[in-house]
């Protein structure tokens, strides 16, 4: 919560920064700044082609509204699962609030009620948000450059969501405004989603019997077909499936790690062994 | 108390693990392996998430005809591999799934 101000308060500095150049010479400066590498040139050339930073970021946040609306039979699941595992609805809220990641906390939610520790938690934690680096090392050369203010705000905003989307567009630079709305309004549907199930999950007896987890599902079934381009992702992918109900069946508390990094080996594996070419995913 | 703590602690990893490489600061020197070990972590983790949803019905495996999750998450597979459109696949996998749930 402490976060969003900044976004806010930022308001006036890139655009009176963009303005001044536009003004100026706009043709010659968009020309320049297709082929320039400077951030300020890719930011401004990104801000001709794309009008204003509210529309950029309406821009992101139309972007990501399927993922959003995705979200909010999995965000009353968080909330009313919250309310299920003892926590307060202060400390529900806050936890979308500030955790804000989904699977995270699904999973994070299931241990507390079942009184695991602190430390297992943190480590299933760190395995399920491991992907976060790789996300953060794919944005890095677009995000490393900008501000302070705008790393922090876009790395608190950073769910596979908004990097599905973000990395859409990878070949051209990437508007942090696009980025913002995009994450932005994915983060008030979550919390909005999570208000719902705190407030319903006390009303409707049978909330599991909905089927709410299907849009887990869905989400990631959007997000990772897409995303299979090679043969070693699909084996990744295959492995990790088979390796996840197996460990399900056999009620493995740290499945999910043993399912995920089995689906990776095995990926990494075919790739070498076809002799597979890389690109960074 | 201890929820506090495991909220914050949470709040924590998850954040450095999001912005650690956003960090112009951070010296990045991860091996080429690495790296290509590192692609593989987001669809690894998101199908392990998602497959047990599809095919466990409470502790059992319900490779089954009624069972929904699965039929709508193929539905959602075969939208998603053919018309590579998130918001088709996202809105008529779970329709269907609604209705038929």
């Amino acid at each position: 919560m402490t976060r969003e101000p900044q976004p806010d308060s930022k308001k006036p500095l890139p655009d009176s920064a963009a303005e001044s150049p536009d003004a100026k010479n706009a043709d010659a400066y968009s020309a320049n700044a297709k082929r320039t590498m400077c951030d300020n040139g890719r930011l401004d050339n990104e801000r001709l082609e794309n009008g204003s930073p509210i529309r950029a970021a309406l821009k992101g946040a139309l972007a990501i509204s399927p993922l959003t609306l995705a979200v909010v039979p999995w965000g009353i699941l968080a909330g009313s699962f919250a309310i299920d595992a003892g926590l307060t609805p202060l400390q529900s809220q806050a936890m979308s609030a500030l955790v804000f990641a989904g699977a995270a906390q699904l999973v994070a939610l299931g241990m507390i009620k079942a009184g695991i520790g602190l430390a297992s938690i943190l480590i299933t934690t760190l395995l399920i948000t491991s992907r976060h680096l790789l996300y953060g090392m794919a944005m890095r050369p677009q995000v490393s450059p900008l501000p302070l203010k705008w790393r922090l705000t876009l790395g608190f905003l950073l769910t596979d969501e908004l990097f599905a989307i973000a990395n859409l567009g990878k070949q051209r630079s990437l508007d942090p405004w696009f980025a913002f709305g995009g994450g932005f309004s994915f983060y008030l549907g979550w919390n909005l989603a999570t208000a719902m199930g705190i407030t319903l999950g006390h009303k409707i007896e049978n909330l599991d019997a909905l089927g709410l987890d299907f849009a887990i599902a869905a989400t990631f079934i959007a997000i990772v077909v897409p995303a299979v381009k090679r043969p070693s992702i699909l084996v990744c992918v295959l492995v990790a499936m088979v390796a996840s109900v197996v460990c399900a069946l056999m009620e493995l508390q740290a499945g999910l790690l043993i399912a995920s990094l089995t689906g990776m080996a095995c990926g990494q594996l075919y790739a070498k062994l076809s002799g597979e070419p890389w690109r960074q995913a | 108390m201890m929820i506090w703590l495991t909220l914050i602690a949470m709040t924590a990893v998850i954040f450095l693990s999001r912005y650690l490489f956003l960090e112009p600061k951070l010296p990045l020197r991860l091996s080429k392996n690495t790296l290509q070990f590192l692609g593989y972590s987001a669809p690894a983790v998101l199908t392990a998430i998602a497959a047990p949803i599809l095919f466990m019905r409470g502790q059992q495996l319900a490779i089954t005809y009624d069972n929904s999750y699965l039929i709508c998450g193929l539905v959602a597979v075969l939208l998603a591999y053919f018309t590579r459109n998130t918001l088709l696949t996202v809105l008529v996998s779970m329709a269907l799934f609604f209705i038929i749930h």
